[in-house]
C-alpha cells in the first residue's frame, strides 16, 4: 500500500498557533468561571455596603500587598524565562522558572497564615463566630474563602504546570523552537496574576 | 469519483476491537461513540416522558406519587438537556462532519476530543447513579433553583456535580471546534466559503465556551451551600434567592441556543441539497448565527419575569428578547426563499426539514408570546411554556437531528435505508409530536400549571389527547429507529453522493477513509453551495 | 502548520520596566485606599480603574498581546465586553428594586 496522502492543513501536525489559541480560549473559560463569583460579589456588596466594609477590616493590607508583589514578580520571571529560552539561554530559563515556582510557594505560605488566622477567629463558613456574624458580613467571608480558595487552587495548578515544563525544558523536549508549552504555562500563570489583581482591591482595600 | 470499488480501507476497517473504539483519536469514531451514547440516553429520557404522560392521563394519582413525579420530570429534564440535546448535534454530527466539511483530517486537538467523550460518560454515569445512591434522584427540576435545591434531602449534590462535569465536556468540544475552524480550513476555503453548518457550529462553540463556566461556578456554589449550610442565597443574612436565578439563566438561556443553532445549521445544509440550487442569502444566514449567539447572551432575564425582579429590568429583558426573533426570522425566510422555484426532491431529510421549519416557527412565535412581559405574567409556569420549549427543542432540534441522521446515514455507513419505511416513520412521528404537544398550548392558556402530578378535572380531555399523542410519537420513533438499525445491518450499498450535495463531505468515499481525503479537496470559489455544471465537472475530473 | 513563523522576542529590559510600572500601580492603589478614605465611593472606582490598568499591562506585555495578531486582542475585547454587560444587566435589576 502507498503512504497515505497527507493534507497540508492536517490536524495531526504540531501547530504552535493552534496551541496558543486553544490556551487563550481556555483562559476565557477561566475568566468567566471567576466572573460568576465576581457578579455575586458585586450584587452582595451593593446590597450590604457597610457590612462588607466592616468585614474587610479583618483582612491584613500588608499581607495582601506583599502577596500582590510576590505574584507580580513571578509573572515577570516566567515572562523572562520565555525570552531566555528563545535566546538559547536554557540554564537561565530554568532558574527563572524555578523562581516562579518558588514565588508560588511563598504566596501559598502567606495565604496559609492569613487563612489560619481567620479560621482561628472562627470565621470559616459553618464555624461558631461565622454563624453569629451580622447579615452581610458572613457573605463577605464566604466569598473571601470561596474566591481566594479557588484562586489558590489555580496557583497550585499553575505551579505544577510550570514544574512539568521545567522537566521538559531540562530534557530538551521544550526548546526555543518548540516553546509553545512554556508559553502556554506562562499565559496560564499571568491569568492567575490578573485574577489576583482584582481580588486584592475588592477584598483588602475597601475603605 | 466514479470509483465505487472496495480498494480502500474505510475508517471502520482501519482497526478492530473495543479498545480501537473507546481510545480512538479519530473524530469519526468519537462521533459514533457519542451517537450511541446520546441515543441511549435519549431513549431513557423518552421513557421517562412517556411515564409522565401516563401519570397525567387522569386527574389524581395514576401510576406514581407526587415526589416520584417530581423526580421523574427532573431526571427527564437533566437527561434530555445535558445528555441529549446539548451534545446531540455538535458532538455527533459536528465531530463527524466539521473536519470533513472544511477539508481536513481531524479536529485540532484529537486527544482533547476523546477526553470530552470520557467526561461525557463520567457525567452521565454520575447522573444515573443518583437513581440508586442515597435518597434518590433530585426532585428540584433541572433548574436546581435555590433555596429548595439546598434544602431537599434528595441527591442534588450528585446531580449538580454530574451537570458540572458534563459542562466541562461541552466546553472542551467547543474549544476544539473553534480552534479547528480557525486553523485547519483547507487553504482555499475562506471564512465565507465555509458551509453554513460550520458557521452554526462556530457560533455554538462560542456559547459553549463562554456561557458554560458560569453555570459551572453556580453549581459549585450550590454544592458549597449544601456542604457548609451558609445561606448564600438566604435573604436573612443579606443574600438574595433571585441572584441564583440570574446566574443560572446567564448560562441556561444561551444554552438553548447551543441546542437550536447547530440544528439550524443542518437545515441550511439539507435545503440547498434538496432544492438543487444555491442557498438564498448565504451571508445573512452565516451572520445571523453569530447574531443569535451574541444577542442570546443578553436575554436571560425573560425566564424571571414573575420572580420579583425589578420592573425596569423586566422591561429591558423583554425588549432584548424580541431582538433575537430578528436573526431567527432571517433564517426562516432565507430557507423558504431557497426552496422557491428550486427543483425540489422530496426525500426523507427534506421532510424532517419541513417539519422543523413548521414546528420551529410555532415554537418561535409562541416564544414571542412568553417573551412579552404582560402575556408572560399570565402564562408563566403553565403548560403553555412546556408546549413552547418542546416545539423548539424536540420539534426543532430533535427533528433536525433525525433529519441529519437520514441525510448523512449513507455517508457515515455507506449504506442506504428503506426510504418508504423512513417516510412512514416520519409521518407517524410528525403526527404524534403535534398531537402530544399542541394540546399543551391550550392547557396552558386554560391555566394548567406545570410540574404537578395532578390537575383539575376540567383539564382531563386535553391531557388525554396529549397522552395518546405520546403513544403515537413512540410508535413513530420505534419505526424510525428500527428502520435505521436494519439499514445498518443489511442495507443496500449507497452511492457516494445520493442526494447530489456539493459540500466537501460528498467528495469523500462512503464510509470515509481513515484520513478523510485521498487528494486535495476541491473548493469552489463561488461559495460552498455551487451547483453549477463547471464545478461538478471539476470534481468529476479529479 | 506554520512551525517556523518568525517569533517576536520581548527583551528582558521591557519585562523589567513592565514589572516596575505594575509595582508602582500597586503602591498607588494601596495608597489611595489607606490615605484617600475621604474620597468615599470614588475609591472603589479608582481601585477598579487601577486594577484594570494593571490587567491591561499584564495582558499587553507579559501575555504578549501587543505583538500577537489582531484577532487575539479582538477576542479578549469581546469577552471582556460580554462580561461587563453581564454585570450591568444583573445590577440593573438590583438598582431599581
Amino acid at each position: 500500500m502507498m503512504e497515505h496522502f497527507v493534507l497540508p492543513n492536517s490536524g495531526h501536525v504540531r501547530d504552535a498557533e493552534s496551541n496558543k489559541l486553544g490556551m487563550w480560549l481556555f483562559l476565557f473559560t477561566e475568566l468567566l468561571l471567576f466572573g460568576g463569583l465576581f457578579i455575586v460579589y458585586l450584587v452582595y456588596r451593593a446590597l450590604n455596603p457597610d457590612a462588607f466594609l466592616l468585614a474587610s477590616f479583618e483582612l491584613s493590607i500588608p499581607m495582601g500587598t506583599i502577596n500582590t508583589v510576590v505574584l507580580l514578580t513571578s509573572s515577570m520571571t516566567i515572562a523572562m524565562s520565555i525570552t531566555a529560552l528563545q535566546k538559547g539561554k536554557k540554564e537561565l530559563a530554568l532558574y527563572l522558572m524555578m523562581a516562579t515556582v518558588a514565588a508560588a510557594l511563598i504566596f501559598m505560605v502567606i495565604k496559609f497564615f492569613e487563612w489560619n488566622a481567620k479560621i482561628h477567629h472562627g470565621l470559616f463558613p459553618g464555624m461558631e463566630t461565622y454563624s453569629s456574624l451580622p447579615a452581610g458580613e458572613s457573605l463577605f467571608f464566604f466569598l473571601y474563602f470561596f474566591m481566594t480558595g479557588l484562586h489558590a487552587l489555580h496557583v497550585i495548578i499553575g505551579a505544577i504546570f510550570i514544574a512539568v515544563v521545567i522537566a521538559k525544558v531540562g530534557s530538551d523536549k521544550v526548546t526555543g523552537e518548540r516553546i509553545s508549552l512554556l508559553e502556554n504555562s506562562g499565559l496560564y500563570w499571568h491569568l492567575v496574576d490578573v485574577i489576583w489583581i482584582y481580588l486584592f482591591p475588592l477584598f483588602y482595600l475597601i475603605h | 469519483m466514479s470509483d465505487t470499488s472496495n480498494n480502500y480501507v474505510n475508517f471502520f476497517q482501519a482497526k478492530k476491537g473495543i479498545k480501537s473504539w473507546i481510545f480512538t483519536l479519530d473524530h469519526k469514531r468519537i462521533a459514533l461513540l457519542y451517537l450511541y451514547a446520546v441515543m441511549s440516553f435519549f431513549l431513557v429520557g423518552v421513557l421517562l416522558g412517556l411515564l409522565m404522560r401516563l401519570e397525567l392521563i387522569a386527574p389524581g394519582e395514576t401510576i406514581m406519587k407526587a415526589t416520584m413525579y417530581n423526580q421523574t420530570f427532573t431526571l427527564h429534564g437533566v437527561i434530555m438537556i445535558f445528555l441529549f440535546i446539548i451534545p446531540s448535534v455538535p458532538a455527533i454530527f459536528g465531530n463527524f462532519f466539521l473536519p470533513i466539511m472544511i477539508g481536513t483530517d481531524d479536529v485540532a486537538f484529537p486527544r482533547l476530543n476523546l477526553l470530552s467523550w470520557w467526561l461525557y460518560i463520567a457525567g452521565a454515569t454520575l447522573a444515573l447513579l443518583t437513581l440508586v445512591v442515597g435518597e434518590g434522584p433530585a426532585d428540584t427540576g433541572w433548574t436546581f433553583y435555590a433555596p429548595y435545591s439546598v434544602q431537599t434531602g434528595t441527591n442534588v449534590t450528585m446531580a449538580v456535580m454530574a451537570a458540572f462535569i458534563l459542562g466541562f465536556s461541552s466546553i472542551l468540544t467547543g474549544l476544539n471546534f473553534i480552534v479547528t475552524i480557525h486553523r485547519l480550513r483547507t487553504p482555499k476555503m475562506k471564512w465565507f466559503n465555509m458551509p453554513l453548518f460550520t458557521w452554526a457550529l462556530y457560533a455554538t462553540s462560542w456559547i459553549q465556551l463562554l456561557a458554560t463556566p458560569v453555570i459551572g461556578i453556580t453549581l459549585l456554589m450550590i454544592v458549597a451551600e449544601r456542604v457548609f449550610g451558609v445561606g448564600l442565597f438566604d435573604p436573612a443574612i443579606g443574600g438574595d434567592p433571585i441572584l441564583y436565578q440570574h446566574l443560572f439563566w446567564i448560562y441556561s438561556h444561551p444554552a438553548v441556543y447551543i441546542m437550536i443553532l447547530p440544528a439550524m445549521g443542518i437545515i441550511s445544509e439539507i435545503i440547498p441539497t434538496a432544492a438543487h440550487r444555491t442557498i438564498f442569502g448565504y451571508k445573512a444566514i452565516a451572520i445571523s448565527s453569530l447574531a443569535i449567539a451574541f444577542v442570546g447572551y443578553f436575554v436571560w432575564g425573560h425566564h424571571m419575569f414573575t420572580s420579583g425582579m425589578s420592573g425596569p429590568a423586566r422591561i429591558i429583558f423583554s425588549i432584548l428578547t424580541f431582538l433575537v426573533a430578528i436573526p431567527s426570522a432571517i433564517k426562516v425566510f432565507n430557507w423558504t426563499a431557497t426552496l422557491y422555484k428550486g427543483s425540489i426532491e422530496i426525500n426523507t431529510p427534506l421532510l424532517y426539514t419541513l417539519a422543523f421549519i413548521f414546528q420551529f416557527s410555532v415554537g418561535g412565535l409562541t416564544g414571542l408570546v412568553v417573551g412579552a412581559l404582560a402575556a408572560d405574567v399570565h402564562i408563566h409556569d403553565t403548560y403553555f411554556v412546556v408546549g413552547h420549549f418542546h416545539y423548539v427543542m424536540f420539534g426543532g432540534t430533535g427533528f433536525a437531528m433525525f433529519g441529519a441522521l437520514h441525510y448523512w446515514f449513507p455517508k457515515i455507513w455507506g449504506k442506504m435505508y428503506n426510504t418508504l419505511v423512513a417516510k412512514v416513520g416520519f409521518t407517524i412521528l410528525f403526527i404524534g409530536f403535534n398531537v402530544l404537544y399542541f394540546p399543551m398550548f391550550v392547557l396552558g392558556l386554560l391555566g394548567m400549571p406545570r410540574r404537578y402530578y395532578d390537575y383539575l378535572p376540567e383539564f382531563t380531555l386535553w391531557n388525554q389527547v396529549s397522552t395518546v399523542g405520546s403513544w403515537i410519537l413512540a410508535t413513530g420513533l420505534i419505526i424510525v429507529i428500527i428502520n435505521l438499525i436494519n439499514a445498518y445491518r443489511k442495507g443496500a450499498k449507497a452511492p457516494v453522493n445520493p442526494w447530489g450535495g456539493v459540500t466537501l463531505e460528498w467528495q469523500v468515499k462512503s464510509p470515509p477513509p481513515l484520513h478523510n481525503f485521498d487528494r486535495m479537496p476541491i473548493v469552489s470559489e463561488d461559495g460552498p453551495y455551487d451547483f453549477s455544471e463547471e464545478y461538478k465537472q471539476k470534481i468529476k475530473q479529479a | 502548520m506554520k512551525e517556523n513563523e518568525i517569533q517576536h522576542i520581548t527583551s528582558f529590559r521591557e519585562h523589567f520596566s513592565t514589572y516596575v510600572s505594575l509595582v508602582i500601580l500597586t503602591i498607588m492603589t494601596v495608597a489611595v485606599s489607606v490615605f484617600g478614605a475621604d474620597l468615599l465611593s470614588l475609591t472603589v472606582l479608582t481601585a477598579m480603574a487601577i486594577a484594570t490598568t494593571k490587567a491591561v499591562v499584564v495582558g499587553y506585555y507579559f501575555m504578549h498581546l501587543k505583538y500577537d495578531p489582531m484577532i487575539y486582542r479582538l477576542l479578549v475585547g469581546i469577552v471582556m465586553l460580554l462580561f461587563v454587560v453581564f454585570m450591568i444587566l444583573t445590577i440593573f435589576d438590583y438598582v431599581f428594586r
